[in-house]
């Protein structure tokens, strides 16, 4: 016993390290850092918050599983973080114990997925359903240009079932395309986000559509997938590939646009600059209010502006 | 009995070991108390593991009979899906909504259960079939939905405000842990449980009812998963099809870290009980700690295999 005691010891005095004079104390609860989009959403956290040096960010992952994020919460609440931002796994969950840490008079920021009840002194997100208009838009636009009048085959490359995104992101563009009746979405297979998953799916819809004009997949991975599919049977050319989500870096959207596989795509904020913006806002100006509920506009990323917007 | 008293001290000392680390290094709260060992956050570590708690108490009696159930994490999803549409959905009461989704859990195990014994497969190819499975059904029954229990005034919303509180689930977790020692230690079915593990074959001449005890046991790991997803659902306010990943993993290494050997026959319920608060204590010290959670894995692994390596080594001299 004595040597597991020593050697736990000694892994905490590396992983801890640190400490010192008094700082404030900022905990964020990841619902899962194993997405991209999260991972992001972490980067750009803790680069923003080490612009403060007295400011002390933990994170915390909660590995897309509910009871593990309530769990990690609760655990923060005990540490009376001077500021606690929830990006939570799934609303229902999470609603109940991030209103305990209200109670605790913590503030609590919401980072991008709602809760059922409005536990939190802001909330920070941006609008799925304004996304799949846009891209809708995008998509009739380039549909009227190609063949005269917006009428076109469009395959739509879903995203996990009953997860808001994809229910919003699907419903924003399929108001544009009720708009005209010429455009068909001739597919609409489930690839539950992943990449790999929409390449096997694009190829079964390929073997099955002799002509398609447009993928509006409901995350760029997906999309890219779908491209991945066309270009195996040298079908490629043939459609544009139109994506979601525009993250920053090499395997980012983004940077796919630039590439030439994405005709487009539609940022999904992180959400991350304003929350920290506000967060900075509360720990240090007891006076200030802040909004309830702040949304944040996405960004259209097409071959014109993709290289300015991947610089920043 | 006489092994499972060997092995115990071991792992009783192991849990000291933990406590005693966990209080040294506690961060301090303002009022210069030890956040570890506030009411509070001692209370938080029973309610956070009381579900694998209750699910790692049958999984001791599957694994003491030299089996393995890997499909309670599935069966768990499927009773937080079956007890949420039955409140919110179908309307019926708290009682029988209950009932349905363990029992639909129960009959599940028994299944397992029935097939292990009578087909004569492999434990752990017949319950990852149905961890497949039951996951698909989870989610054909709830179309991909979580099924939102809410928070208004409706039974559904009455059932998770009474099974979320902390003392019913604490609660519940001890009077299972309770009724599984005394059936492990006080009764015939017991017996039969360690005689079917230890020796097969030598229970088959001895006469013991090997199958009717192997889908006994494997109905009890259904039954406990479907009430650890009662729990779940009232927690979470909703039924969730993808809920319980993984946690047959955390089940199973409650029980090895608890001295119950993955071969069958030695074991006990105390020490799955051990295993679990360890695990629990484990948790919440290196997250009070904030310790990074990529690092939180790799401690985690060490102190799996230096528990279970600590329990072997004293009893090998």
């Amino acid at each position: 016993m004595k040597r597991i005691a020593v050697a736990v010891a000694c892994m905490l005095a590396w992983s801890c390290g640190g400490g010192g004079k008094k700082q404030f104390f900022v905990a964020f609860s990841q619902a899962n850092n194993a997405e991209p989009y999260r991972a992001a959403q972490n980067a750009l956290m803790t680069k923003l918050w080490a612009e403060h040096p007295d400011v002390r960010l933990v994170i915390s992952d909660a590995q897309q599983d509910n009871s593990k994020q309530i769990a990690q919460v609760e655990t923060f609440i005990r540490q009376k973080p001077d500021l606690l931002i929830v990006a939570p796994n799934e609303r229902a969950a999470l609603t109940a114990v991030m209103g305990q840490a209200m109670e605790a008079k913590i503030p609590v920021i919401c980072l991008e997925r709602d809760i059922l009840q409005p536990n939190y002194t802001s909330y920070v997100h941006s609008d799925n359903v304004a996304i799949g208009r846009k891209a809708g838009q995008f998509i009739a636009d380039y549909l009227a240009k190609k063949n005269g009048t917006p009428k076109g085959n469009v395959v739509a490359m879903r995203g996990l079932l009953g997860v808001e995104g994809e229910m919003n992101r699907d419903r924003g563009a399929k108001e544009v395309f009720d708009r005209y009746p010429g455009i068909k979405i001739v597919a609409d297979p489930v690839a539950d986000w992943i990449q790999a998953k929409a390449k096997d799916r694009m190829t079964e819809v390929l073997r099955a559509q002799p002509h398609i004009d447009v993928v509006y997949g409901h995350n760029d991975p997906m999309a890219v997938g779908a491209y991945l599919a066309a270009k195996e049977l040298g079908r490629e050319k043939e459609m544009i590939f139109v994506g979601v989500d525009g993250l920053g870096g090499e395997a980012g959207g983004i940077k796919k646009v630039m590439d030439g596989v994405l005709a487009a795509t539609f940022v999904y904020p992180l959400c991350v600059e304003k929350a920290v913006e506000i967060g900075d806002r509360i720990l240090r100006d007891p006076a200030f209010h802040p909004e309830k509920d702040y949304v944040i506009e996405s960004t259209m990323v097409t071959p014109e502006n993709a290289a300015a917007v991947y610089a920043k | 009995m006489k092994n499972a008293r060997r092995f115990l001290p071991e792992s009783l000392l192991a849990l000291f070991g933990i406590v005693i680390l966990a209080i040294v290094i506690s961060p301090i709260a303002s009022d210069g108390s030890r956040i570890f060992l506030q009411a509070g956050n001692l209370t938080d570590i029973l309610r956070q593991i009381s579900l694998i708690g209750i699910i790692s108490l049958a999984m001791t009696f599957v694994i003491l009979t030299a089996g393995i159930d890997l499909s309670v994490g599935s069966i768990l999803a499927l009773s937080t899906t079956l007890v949420a549409m039955a409140l919110a959905r179908q309307g019926h009461g708290i009682p029988a909504s209950i009932l349905i989704a363990v029992a639909a859990s129960a009959a599940v195990g028994a299944v397992n259960g029935l097939v292990i014994a009578t087909l004569r497969m492999q434990p752990f190819v017949v319950t990852l079939a149905t961890m497949i499975g039951v996951r698909g059904l989870a989610k054909w029954l709830s179309n991909n939905e979580n099924i939102d229990i809410g928070f208004g005034h409706d039974v559904a919303a009455q059932f998770a405000a009474a099974f979320r509180q902390k003392g019913v689930v604490i609660g519940s977790y001890v009077a299972t842990a309770a009724a599984f020692w005394v059936l492990l230690t006080r009764t015939v079915f017991g017996r039969h449980v360690r005689a079917v593990g230890d020796n097969e074959k030598a229970a088959e001449y001895a006469g013991l009812p090997i199958r009717a005890t192997k889908v006994w046991v494997y109905g009890l790991s259904g039954l406990l998963s479907g009430f650890a997803g009662v729990l779940y659902a009232a927690e979470n306010h909703q039924g969730n099809p993808n809920a319980g990943v993984a946690y047959e993993l955390d089940a199973i290494a409650a029980v090895v870290i608890g001295g119950t050997r993955l071969s069958g026959g030695k074991g006990s319920i105390s020490g799955t009980i051990i295993g679990t608060l360890f695990m629990g204590i484990l948790t919440n010290m290196l997250r009070l700690n904030n310790v990074d959670s990529n690092v939180e894995m790799m401690i985690k692994a060490v102190i799996i295999v230096l528990a279970v390596a600590a329990q072997r080594e004293r009893k090998s001299r």
